[in-house]
């Protein structure tokens, strides 16, 4: 095997996993500090695919376009958490549902309103030389903003206090509300904090995944593996499950084809929930 | 300073606590005994808003409190839940800084000021609370309690599954608040040696209602009291 076909492997393995990681934070935030489990999780990312692409129509540039969508999904996601979550908290049965029916209402809103297909972005991808072969430039900037995303985030919840709280909150409410928390406003915060990321991994991939209604489905239920088979100690538990089957997903992908990259993404997560049922950092000793 | 007013609170609709009435004046410690299941800890929820409240005001200073938690925290009550509940992912800073934060305080100013109280805790400032001894927890929940900067401190159950050395360093340094600070303080206790080393007055919760009130020169001279009501 020749180096420059391992390197590329490598660097598209990792903008695999980076993609996967992207399209993931955002539900582990929901899901491993607030143990919501929101099925429309890939509706936000629709959602800020399309408000991304609702901004460039109207001339916003692109960088522009992503902040935008963010803060409109988070704003989203905010408004959603006061009207459905809230009401929801520790019925774990009945926020699936709600959120389930949330997310047929989107992709239906998104079918009425943009129809099935929509115009992808015109970004110049260029591509860079690896020997024989070449990779996009923006695949691999995805790589960049994977890992500056998951360090931000992480500096965000260890270290203001907007995440000491919130972690705080989403452990034990009734001890952080004797301690004078008001988890309510916090969890409004988290949750659109997970909601604003989901649109920005919908803005951000929007180059690589176009804005359709369902593209949502593509990431959910790979997100959701991952999210659960990382475990309680959440970002660097979805950031190593994540990383590692992304990689091992796309790699399989490469030598075969993606239906076999996709199989051998399940039977490994089914592996790590079997050997470990809580997820592989249920006995790790780290903050997040 | 603190005043229970005809408590009546439980769980749904079982009401477990009835009737109770309370003070803790300014600068006082306070006992709260009685059998296991009398009704010491739902008492202590009933203050802090965490329980269903049934009928009955709690007030500090005469100003009624409202039925939030967190807004009675921030009006002046701070609490040392039974079973420590330090939130165990937090690092033993963080657990200070929550309470700090939530409450308006610098969370470095108060971080520094819990490591003087408590020199233990510094020794401890890169763990997680999770991984700390049960009396390093106990430490570390009043700490947490103290960064509120409470005018009356309960404390439920502060010795249970704790080691006798740290027991009485508890004692010495919540005998120290009280005098230097003038901290109020509400203990509820089975441990009766320990409520007699620092109460001076005390409560006795039997069945969900308070049945006496006394002295701790009387509980020390008065064993049938002791005898009949809490079986020691």
């Amino acid at each position: 095997m020749e180096l420059d076909f391992l390197a590329t492997l490598l660097l598209s393995s990792l903008s695999s996993a980076a993609i996967l990681l992207i399209a993931t934070v955002g539900l582990a935030v929901m899901f491993g500090l607030m143990g919501v489990i929101n099925l429309a999780h890939g509706e936000f990312i629709m959602f800020g695919a399309y408000a991304t692409l609702f901004a460039t129509q109207i001339g916003v540039p692109y960088p522009l376009a992503i902040v935008f969508a963010t803060i409109v999904t988070a704003i989203f996601g905010g408004i959603v958490e006061l009207l459905i979550i809230r009401r929801l908290y520790g019925r774990i049965f009945d926020t699936l549902l709600a959120t389930w029916g949330l997310s047929l209402v989107l992709y239906q809103s998104a079918v009425l309103i943009f129809g099935t297909v929509t115009p992808g972005i015109g970004l110049p991808i260029s591509n860079v030389q690896i020997g024989d072969y070449s990779i996009s430039v923006y695949l691999l900037f995805l790589i960049l903003v994977a890992a500056v995303l998951i360090g931000s985030l992480y500096w965000l919840l260890t270290k203001t206090s907007y995440g000491i709280t919130a972690r705080a909150a989403i452990q034990d409410r009734e001890t952080a509300s004797a301690v004078g928390v008001e988890s309510a406003r916090i969890n409004t915060m988290t949750f659109a904090l997970g909601s604003g990321l989901a649109g920005f991994a919908g803005a951000i991939l929007l180059p690589a995944i176009p804005a359709t209604p369902n593209m949502g489905f593509a990431f959910v239920i790979k997100a959701f593996l991952a999210v659960v088979a990382a475990g309680p100690v959440t970002l660097t538990g979805t950031v190593a499950v994540g990383s590692t089957l992304g990689m091992v997903g796309n790699i399989t992908a490469s030598f075969w084809t993606s239906v076999v990259g996709d199989i051998v993404f399940f039977l490994l997560t089914i592996t790590i929930l079997r050997i470990f049922p809580l997820g592989i950092s249920g006995r790790w000793r780290l903050k997040l | 300073m603190l005043q229970i007013s005809n408590a009546n609170g439980g769980y749904k609709r079982v009401t477990i606590i009835r009737d109770c009435s309370l003070r803790v004046s300014k600068g006082e410690i306070v006992a709260l005994l009685g059998r296991n299941g009398a009704g010491k800890s739902t008492l202590m929820k009933y203050t802090m808003g965490l329980v269903d409240t049934f009928g009955g005001s709690v007030s500090i200073d005469g100003n009624t409190l409202p039925q939030s938690t967190s807004k009675r925290v921030k009006m002046g009550l701070g609490y040392v839940p039974q079973g420590r509940y330090v939130f165990p992912r937090l690092s033993v800073p963080e657990n200070i800084a929550v309470a700090a934060l939530a409450c308006g305080h610098n969370r470095h100013e108060s971080i520094d000021d819990a490591f003087e109280d408590f020199p233990i805790l510094a020794e401890k400032k890169e763990a997680l609370a999770g991984t700390l001894s049960g009396g390093q927890q106990q430490i570390l929940s009043i700490a947490r309690a103290l960064a509120t900067k409470p005018q009356v401190l309960l404390l439920d159950e502060p010795t249970e599954g704790v080691q006798p050395s740290i027991i009485e360093e508890i004692g010495e340094k919540l005998k120290r608040l009280n005098e230097e600070r003038g901290l109020s303080i509400l203990i509820a206790e089975q441990n009766l040696d320990f409520c007699l080393s620092i109460a001076k007055r005390a409560y006795i919760l039997n069945n969900g209602s308070i049945s006496h009130e006394t002295t701790r020169d009387e509980l020390i001279e008065n064993k049938t009291i002791l005898h009949e009501l809490l079986g020691v």
